[in-house]
């Protein structure tokens, strides 16, 4: 049984360039003709096009891509976030569906570790709303302007965010780094108070 | 036409309770004179000994709670329909209310969210009951054992009677543990025991993740 | 309204009546029971102020207001689900589906497992589609690992997915009728659903949660038993169909709770994220095994349905003519069966190049992708999975405010949820 928990250096190895292929190529040409700025960021392989952006452009971004006639991604089909380790940042990775193109659609915006703030698309698409709670949930990334921004899973009172790679999950093997802990919560990872003060800041606002 | 609204007269005659072992033998339950005769309270001195009939009723009538968990729901739904038809050992009526039913099987994995409503049905049921851990979740966790927010089996909250393994349990498990189930309730008939002061029947197990 | 109606307000308990109660025989207010379940003593409010703009207008009261709490142990929810329903009287006025009773970390446990043993993970996600879920991993983890299942593979998948739609809108149609009293065609669903999930367990071993498939191909291949108990099942599957059909298509009761209730359209529900036949059935024609084809559908022979009502109604008439158009598959499929291997060449462990990718299937609740990215190791990096029936549900509280507390079931069952698959 391979270390299932020493952390690797993911983000250093992921995002290798392929060739562009054929039946996604339209789509690619028109994307560095509408976004010539991320023009650097397009990535493909045989049904899906990427593009990366900074995380505070998601929503400038996604309503280009859902409004132009020539685009016309109107269906959000997936928004997750990753984790890219304590060391690295997050992401939030949106899946679009076009019925002009014949390619997913992958937008990866990207979103500091330490001050995982990023606005909300529920202004696009209202079913995002879900998704963004299932993300706070999971992972503690705050959407600014979300209406309905609460814990959807575990319970109001639980602390700590289960899909970051620093929550381990308990093993038996002794010699695991996460032998011994507490299946349920790890108190290691309560980080909350950039989150007392996103609250009390926007009941200030308010 | 005039209706007669009077009725018959009230019965204003004493009820007489046939002397069968005397009156002192009745006080020594504790059992008090009614004030129009006889003696009241002699339903508090029969059920220790009606159990060993009302035993044999219910070991025959066993009425499962109407509620799923998540997978194994399916299934326990699959063994009261056509196919299996739990109906035929007298189990069917799948009762929505806890108040009314004796037997609760915990069908599907246990979060810990789900917990505290779990309990609350559990004690909601009247005693004397019975409790069915469905498939390898609610047994020990099973597959999610390592999860953070499964409880890792449902003896840790209630005592449990009757184990059916297997993810999820055909439907023929469960009703072949329904009716180990049966002989149990046989078995102990007359002297179960209060489950209220059972309580949990572990908090551990050995070698488990702490 | 009279003024002496005296309505609860959980979030002000020194305004309730008990609280008033006890003021005036001099008696202590009563102790406050924090804690997690709390909230659960009266209507599942939380045991803290509201947090957010949504949670403090559903669960700010005006007079003559209530809150109710249906679930999460309900006979009719779909699961251990929980709606809070303020009601006016017998109105619902707003809805707050509140979820995670049956959260169990498969995405967590799923990063700490090998890419083989995730297919047992998932399985237990939406569990009438364990099918489903298993294709749209089995089709990334390819992608990841470079790897193409045989055509025989291929072809068994695409059947035993098939199949295993049959019963899934079969059960549809059976729990929208039970969750509107009536419990007859429930018992023909499952009589279909048994026998489908035999046929099923006759290839892959396992009855419900069946872990068939693998990366490269599937468990089993097969074989003539198997067919030849297919063609039994397939001479009778019309039967119960039809059975419920004759039943409720033209019921009176069944027509006048549905038709006209729970009105989606088609705009709203493509921002609401609604897929599936529930978007179908608004007038989208948007399919994923038309839309972005995968496995062998685009050799198959096959028109997207579509319904115009949008409500309830069409919802189940969507999902009984997709029962069909999965038979009429079925039939191509086994007809076009090629012969060859089942398995792709792959090792035990499988270690794929680091890469990210995203493989979307039509499940019978709609658009079920999982996004992998892998690192190189033996697990993957991150596994992710969006489930149609989580998103789904946001369409509750849109279609209740106005409508009974009664329909409230009809409209959650005609979105087919299940609960397995909204909390993961």
């Amino acid at each position: 049984m391979a270390d299932l928990r020493r952390p690797r250096p993911a983000a250093k190895q992921l995002g290798r360039r392929r060739d562009l292929s054929a039946p996604a190529g339209a789509l690619v040409r028109l994307l560095l003709d509408r976004f010539a700025d991320l023009a650097p960021t397009v990535w493909t392989d045989e049904d899906t096009v990427e593009v990366r952006i900074d995380g505070e452009r998601n929503v400038e971004v996604l309503a280009r891509l859902r409004d132009d006639p020539e685009l016309n991604f109107f269906m959000l089909a997936d928004a997750a976030a990753v984790d890219y380790g304590p060391t690295e940042h997050f992401e939030v990775v949106y899946h679009l569906y076009s019925d002009l193109h014949p390619a997913w659609l992958r937008v990866r915006a990207r979103v500091d570790r330490a001050d995982p703030h990023l606005p909300t698309i529920t202004g696009l698409w209202e079913g995002a709303s879900f998704h963004e709670r299932e993300m706070y949930d999971m992972m503690g990334i705050v959407f600014d302007g979300s209406r309905d921004l609460r814990r959807i899973y575990m319970s109001p009172d639980y602390r700590s965010f289960p899909q970051r790679k620093d929550f381990l999950l308990p093993d038996d093997a002794a010699d695991s780094p996460a032998a011994g802990v507490d299946p349920l919560e790890r108190p290691e990872t309560w980080d909350l108070s950039r989150f007392v003060e996103a609250a009390t800041s926007s009941e200030a606002e308010s | 036409m005039a209706l007669d609204t009077k009725g018959p007269p009230p019965d204003t005659s004493p009820i007489v309770i046939p002397d069968l072992a005397g009156d002192d033998d009745f006080r020594e339950f504790g059992m008090a004179e009614h004030p129009r005769g006889g003696f009241h309270g002699l339903l508090e001195v029969i059920p220790t000994r009606a159990d060993l009939v009302l035993d044999l009723i219910r070991a025959n009538s066993l009425w499962p709670l109407l509620s799923g968990l998540s997978c194994c729901a399916i299934e326990m739904m699959s063994s009261a329909t056509s196919k299996n038809d739990i109906d035929r050992f007298g189990m069917f009526p799948f009762r929505a209310s806890p108040r009314q039913a004796d037997v609760l099987i915990v069908a599907g994995t246990l979060t810990t969210k789900m917990a505290g409503p779990l309990v609350r049905l559990w004690e909601q049921m009247p005693e004397p009951k019975w409790c069915v851990a469905m498939g390898t979740c609610t047994t020990s966790g099973g597959r999610f054992k390592r999860s953070y927010s499964v409880v890792q089996g449902v003896d840790r909250l209630m005592p449990v009677d009757v184990y059916v393994p297997g993810c999820p349990p055909r439907p023929e498990g469960l009703i072949y543990g329904m009716l180990r189930l049966r002989e149990l309730v046989l078995q102990r008939r007359g002297e179960w025991p209060t489950y209220v002061d059972r309580g949990p029947q572990r908090s551990n197990w050995e070698g488990d993740v702490t | 309204m009279t003024s002496e109606v005296r309505i609860p307000d959980p979030l002000h308990p020194e305004r309730t009546e008990e609280a008033r109660l006890r003021a005036a025989a001099g008696l202590a207010p009563a102790p406050s029971t924090g804690g997690e379940y709390a909230g659960f003593e009266s209507v599942g409010l939380p045991d803290r102020p509201p947090q957010t703009e949504r949670e403090r207008e559903v669960y700010t009261l005006d007079e003559g207001e209530m809150l109710v709490n249906i679930g999460p142990q309900h006979p009719s929810t779909h699961g251990v689900m929980r709606l809070v329903a303020k009601v006016r009287g017998e109105v619902v006025v707003d809805i707050d589906p509140v979820l995670g009773y049956l959260h169990r970390g498969i995405e967590k446990l799923c990063e700490n497992a090998t890419y083989t043993t995730v297919m047992t993970y998932v399985d237990p996600m939406d569990y009438l589609s364990s099918m489903h879920n298993e294709h749209a991993p089995a089709i990334a983890f390819e992608k990841l690992y470079g790897v193409k299942a045989p055509r025989r593979a291929e072809y068994i998948r695409a059947l035993v997915v098939e199949l295993n739609r049959v019963f899934s809108h079969g059960l549809m149609m059976g729990f929208q009728a039970l969750d509107m009293g009536g419990l007859t065609p429930i018992l023909y669903a499952f009589i279909n659903r048994d026998e489908v999930v035999d046929l099923l367990a006759s290839i892959s071993g396992q009855r419900m949660l069946f872990n068939f498939f693998r990366v490269g191909g599937v468990n089993f291949d097969a074989n003539d038993e198997f067919f030849s108990r297919l063609g039994t099942w397939r001479a009778g599957v019309l039967k119960t169909i039809e059975m419920n059909e004759r039943i409720l298509t033209d019921n009176e009761i069944f027509r006048g709770r549905t038709i006209g209730m729970g009105v989606l359209s088609g705009s709203e529900a493509m921002a609401l994220g609604v897929t599936g036949p529930s978007l179908r059935a608004s007038g989208v024609p948007f399919d994923v095994r038309k839309a972005h084809p995968y496995s062998i559908y685009s050799e198959l022979e096959f028109e997207v349905i579509t319904h115009t009502g949008g409500d309830v109604y069409a919802r189940y008439l969507q999902r009984v003519a997709e029962i069909k158009q999965s038979i009429h598959l079925i039939d191509q499929i086994v007809d076009k069966m090629p012969h060859g291997p089942v398995q792709a060449q792959v090792p035990g462990i499988i270690r794929p190049k680091p890469g990210r990718a995203y493989a979307a299937v039509e499940s019978p609740r709609g658009l079920y992708s999982v996004y992998a990215i892998s690192d190189g190791g033996p697990n993957p990096y991150r596994f992710r999975m969006r489930d149609p029936s989580f998103v789904s549900l946001q369409a509750m509280p849109k279609l209740m405010p106005g409508r009974l507390i009664a329909d409230t079931m009809a409209v959650m069952a005609s979105f087919d949820p299940v609960m397995g698959g909204v909390d993961k």
